[in-house]
């Protein structure tokens, strides 16, 4: 486990967000890296009944995150990023809480059309993971996210400066700044629920962009 | 078949531990005899000589029974004495011994010390013989003909290493050097530099036998919690670190002065902390090979990368 960043690849236009996978997966191939299967981090987002919490009026958001790098986690991010890594029974009493029972409402119900995912080929070159992954929303194409991992590194500062010389030869000067997720937190040891703040910051990001026209596929 | 064989041998044992005895005692009876002297009355001499005569030829015979016997018992282990203490040991086990594994191990362990032991004294030659046109004059050579003697793996006396391993980790504070003694008399160090990596060194007296280096997110055990020091790192990056910094042990071996060997090294490693911050000081850049410089410099302590170093 080391330090990962994601960022986020822009689809120009005139080119179908395919192409740009395409291109960036050559481009990846050429550097010498070698293909370690796919990847998957998925996101669901659940939303509480008000009716049945009494003591807070407004709603409350809870996304639920699975990571493929980390098959038996299940990762609860609140919206104020409190964040919980449990065992993957946590999906079962979630489902719990999502069930209607003797005519009252459920304390949390799932938002429709909200399951948004980011899925793509896993590679490997030297230290580095790199990962190419295009991001889909209730399975329409939203974006592209590039993920570099440095295994052997846990402090973000020290290999910063690694990451960027490879990240800007794919995804340009978007790599000039550390992911501003992490910007709080540069010289302690990064753990896995970094990663997973990333990707949310980077799918509500997709999400708010749902009302601007999508890219052309 | 193999019972009758193993009989016969254990027979011919028991028979040479017996003839052994016996040459042992006569040998004690000329030793006796001629400290305590002979009983004999005064001007018989030839009888004195005699009776030496005759118990010598008993020796004699005795010697010639057991080297009669000597060659039909084989040696359990074609090792010479066990000079190896517990892999001495080794050679006893049958299954080991087809291999002729602990053979090579023990030649392998008196080539290297012969080599340190050369090396010492050459280095003690050279020292003492610089090509320098100026005569340093006697006041210098006595000064270091003073020096110890080559110590190969003996630690000096004058040399608490408890003390030196303290003085490092107290002159450095984001590397921590804490010693440890597994066997009893081998001496391991473990470090951990910044959050950069781990390390564990293992000496013989003061002289650096290995070194490991993994990451600091890596750890010197095996998968059920055994101490595993040999396993190597998960990552391309520090294990070309390990290679590199095994070949610094050399460079940093002193015979004359193995305190400032092992401290000069600490200090060179301290450098490392910054293993993946700063960029190669020849290219500029950090990353060559997907590899960060993974060189310092012996001298200037600067990072350079693998390719940048000639």
């Amino acid at each position: 486990m080391g330090v990962v960043c994601v960022f986020a690849c822009p689809v120009p236009e005139g080119k179908s967000g395919q192409q740009v996978v395409d291109g960036l997966q050559k481009q990846v191939e050429m550097m010498g890296a070698t293909k370690s299967g796919n990847f998957l981090v998925d996101c669901e987002t659940y939303q509480s009944n008000p009716q049945n919490v009494t003591q807070t009026p407004q709603q409350c958001v809870v996304n639920i995150l699975h990571n493929s790098e980390h098959p038996a986690s299940c990762f609860s991010v609140t919206e104020s990023g409190q964040i919980l890594v449990s065992d993957l029974l946590f999906e079962d009493l979630m489902s719990k809480l999502t069930m209607a029972k003797a005519g009252r409402e459920s304390f949390y119900s799932q938002r429709k059309g909200f399951k948004i995912e980011s899925r793509g080929q896993r590679y490997e070159v030297g230290d580095f993971i790199i990962k190419i992954g295009s991001v889909s929303l209730a399975s329409n194409f939203r974006g592209i996210l590039i993920e570099v991992e440095y295994c052997p590194c846990v402090i973000l500062n020290e290999c910063w400066n690694m990451m960027k010389e490879l990240l800007q030869s794919m995804v340009g000067n978007s790599a000039e700044t550390p992911p501003p997720v992490l910007k709080h937190k540069p010289d302690t040891v990064y753990t896995p629920s970094d990663t997973i703040l990333q990707y949310l910051d980077h799918f509500n990001n997709f999400r708010k962009a749902v009302s601007a026209p999508p890219p052309s596929r | 078949m193999a019972d009758n064989r193993l009989d016969t041998q254990i027979e011919k044992l028991t028979q040479a531990i017996k003839l052994t005895q016996k040459l042992r005692a006569s040998v004690t009876k000329v030793f006796t005899d001629l400290s305590d002297g002979f009983q004999a009355p005064k001007g018989d001499e030839k009888a004195l000589l005699n009776k030496l005569q005759k118990s010598l030829t008993a020796v004699n015979d005795n010697l010639g029974d057991l080297e009669k016997l000597a060659p039909n018992i084989h040696s359990t282990t074609n090792i010479p004495p066990l000079l190896l203490n517990s892999v001495g040991l080794l050679g006893l086990d049958p299954a080991t011994d087809k291999s002729g594994i602990t053979t090579q191990l023990h030649h392998t362990h008196k080539w290297t010390n012969k080599v340190h032991k050369l090396g010492d004294y050459t280095a003690q030659f050279l020292g003492t013989n610089q090509l320098k046109r100026t005569n340093q004059g006697p006041a210098g050579q006595a000064k270091r003909l003073r020096r110890p003697e080559p110590t190969i793996h003996r630690i000096p006396e004058n040399i608490n290493i408890q003390q030196l391993v303290a003085s490092v980790d107290r002159a450095y504070a984001d590397m921590s050097v804490s010693l440890i003694r597994p066997m009893g008399n081998s001496t391991v160090l473990q470090i951990t530099l910044a959050k950069t990596l781990k390390a564990v060194i293992v000496l013989r007296g003061l002289l650096i036998e290995y070194v490991s280096i993994k990451a600091y997110s890596e750890d010197f055990l095996t998968d059920d919690g055994r101490p595993d020091i040999w396993s190597k790192s998960k990552y391309q990056v520090f294990n070309k670190v390990t290679d590199l910094v095994t070949a610094g042990t050399i460079h940093f071996y002193h015979p004359q002065l193995p305190d400032a060997s092992l401290k000069s090294f600490l200090i060179w490693l301290n450098n490392y902390k910054t293993l993946f911050s700063a960029p190669c000081s020849k290219c500029g850049k950090y990353l060559q090979g997907f590899l960060p410089p993974i060189w310092r410099d012996t001298r200037s302590s600067q990072p350079l990368h693998d390719g940048c170093r000639q």
